[in-house]
């Protein structure tokens, strides 16, 4: 028999009438269970007249009421440790994790049972099986293995399809570039940043990676794995084919993943989830094509019910057949593009994070850099973006400077970027999720955004 | 026997499913497992459970027998 390229192939190519009527039904039951089970959501439920029974089509989900981290945050601390949001005794949870403390005041913490986490790693392999890993492969893991849930559930989806797991916590750089490379290993799973960290620690270990055994990398927790300039570095440092996906620890595992095909972008799980993008301020719904807000719906963990949760990431969504590989899932063209709190304003420009990273990493002899944004002489926002340039001095380095700065303020309608050389290694590295901006102004009074000081 | 989806399932998923079903019963109507048989049989159900939601037959939540 021919394997299949799908892992859940009667969903993963189920026409889109049919797809929208699995999910109304596991809505249904989502809404159901949730009522019965959690007098909290039970609550805003009953006040926004939602019944199981009223619901018939997936346009019904508008009338559904939108959930934020503030509101989760909120509860939490009105009833520790998790707030009423669980629908299961505490006792038969297995596995307590939390977020990883990007956003918000407080890190959200989590509870799954024995078949929660179970589906957790059921949702990775859709995104494995999809890129093409298979059971004689050998996975690295360059993950902490800690209470942030990062690769936890793509650990035990690896075991699931026979794969061999090797797991790289607790290791420096050096030692995990050391066993990828003596172990064979052919799929490395990590953030965007990691994998070029670990490029670089390769260079200076005389290892020529594009040479060695890994043809896969997995690459989460970030947005830069859908950047095509960030991309095609990791792809030309590794030699291998990189696929993005995307998760939160609010639903527990991924939501979106790319396929072998790599069409630009991520396949949504539509079989588990509701993904809806909505306008961030108006929370109205844009079409194919525009960018907004992700709205989550998932049908998975029945431990903490998760209904129209507004995710903060904005992205695109494009048909299903955008992509050439058979699949009916939609897609996030570009993955996520970034958050919705990520935008600053400096002088009336709006910068994206994302967008710099993008630029910055058409120049390969960067190895490093950051966003810094202060206050000059004590009125004036400034842009400037530092940068590490190993083995390039003098005039080369200024003629690399000049011409990052042009690309920066072309791509911002004229905005100034100040752009400096630092010395090599000052900068710090990231292993989990990489914190490249640094907003040192001082504008008091300004709410949102902008550091407040006396 | 056929799922959610109004599709009637082949043998071998029909199997599978009633695989998932007798080790649902088992574990809630049996009180003589020792730990070993519990346990395991929980973990079972629990990877089952996966390919009984696949097939969409709705299979709902498990925290009653603990999984």
């Amino acid at each position: 028999m021919k394997e299949s390229p799908y892992w859940n192939p009667r969903h993963e190519t189920m026409p889109r009438d049919q797809i929208e009527a699995l999910q109304v039904r596991k809505l249904k039951n989502l809404v159901a269970w949730t009522q019965a089970r959690v007098p909290w959501q039970a609550a805003r439920l009953k006040a926004a007249g939602v019944t199981p029974d009223s619901i018939n089509s997936l346009s019904d989900l508008r009338r559904l009421p939108m959930m934020t981290r503030d509101e989760w945050m909120q509860a939490q601390l009105e009833k520790p440790p998790y707030g009423p949001l669980l629908a299961a005794p505490e006792e038969v949870a297995i596995r307590y994790h939390l977020t990883s403390g990007t956003t918000g005041r407080i890190p959200l913490q989590v509870l799954d049972s024995m078949k929660d986490w179970e589906w957790i790693a059921e949702m990775w392999c859709y995104g494995f099986w999809g890129f093409g890993v298979r059971p004689a492969d050998i996975v690295f893991f360059a993950f902490s293995y800690g209470t942030f849930v990062g690769f936890w559930g793509a650990h035990y989806a690896c075991e699931k399809i026979g794969a061999l797991v090797l797991p790289g916590g607790n290791m420096t750089t050096e030692a995990r570039v050391k066993q990828i490379m003596s172990m064979k290993a052919t799929v490395v799973c990590s953030t965007p940043t990691y994998a070029l960290r670990m490029a670089q620690e390769a260079k200076a270990m005389g290892v020529d990676l594009a040479a060695g055994p890994v043809k896969r990398l997995i690459l989460s927790g970030e947005p830069a794995g859908s950047i095509p300039a960030t991309k095609r570095l990791i792809e030309a440092e590794w030699g291998a084919k990189a696929a993005d996906t995307a998760g939160m620890t609010e639903v527990g595992t991924i939501m979106i993943f790319e396929c072998a095909r790599q069409p630009g972008g991520t396949h949504i799980i539509e079989d588990h989830y509701i993904e809806e993008v909505v306008d961030p301020v108006t929370g109205d719904p844009v079409g194919y094509g525009e960018l907004g807000e992700r709205l989550i719906t998932s049908f998975g963990r029945g431990f903490i019910p998760v209904i129209r949760y507004r995710t903060r990431d904005m992205v695109v969504r494009v048909p299903a057949n955008t992509c050439s590989c058979g699949r009916t899932f939609d897609i996030y063209e570009g993955g996520i593009r970034g958050r919705v709190d990520d935008m600053k304003l400096v002088r009336g420009t709006n910068v994206y994070p994302r967008a710099v990273e993008s630029i910055v990493r058409e120049y390969k002899e960067i190895d490093e850099f950051r966003i810094h944004l202060y206050t000059a002489d004590g009125r004036q926002d400034e842009i400037e973006v530092l940068v590490e340039i190993p083995n390039v001095d003098g005039a080369q380095a200024d003629r690399l400077l000049t011409s990052l700065a042009r690309s920066l303020s072309e791509a911002h309608e004229g905005l100034r970027f100040g752009v400096k050389k630092v010395e090599n290694g000052s900068l710090p590295r990231f292993e989990l999720k990489a914190k490249r901006l640094q907003d040192d102004r001082i504008v008091i009074g300004t709410a949102g955004e902008r550091r407040v000081t006396a | 026997m056929k799922n959610a989806m109004g599709i009637e399932l082949t043998t071998s998923d029909r199997t599978l499913v009633e695989c998932y079903q007798s080790l649902v019963r088992v574990l809630r109507e049996s009180s003589e497992l020792a730990p070993f048989e519990r346990r395991n049989a929980l973990k079972a159900v629990a990877a089952l459970w996966q390919v009984v939601n696949g097939l969409d037959l709705d299979p709902g939540n498990l925290y009653d027998i603990g999984a």
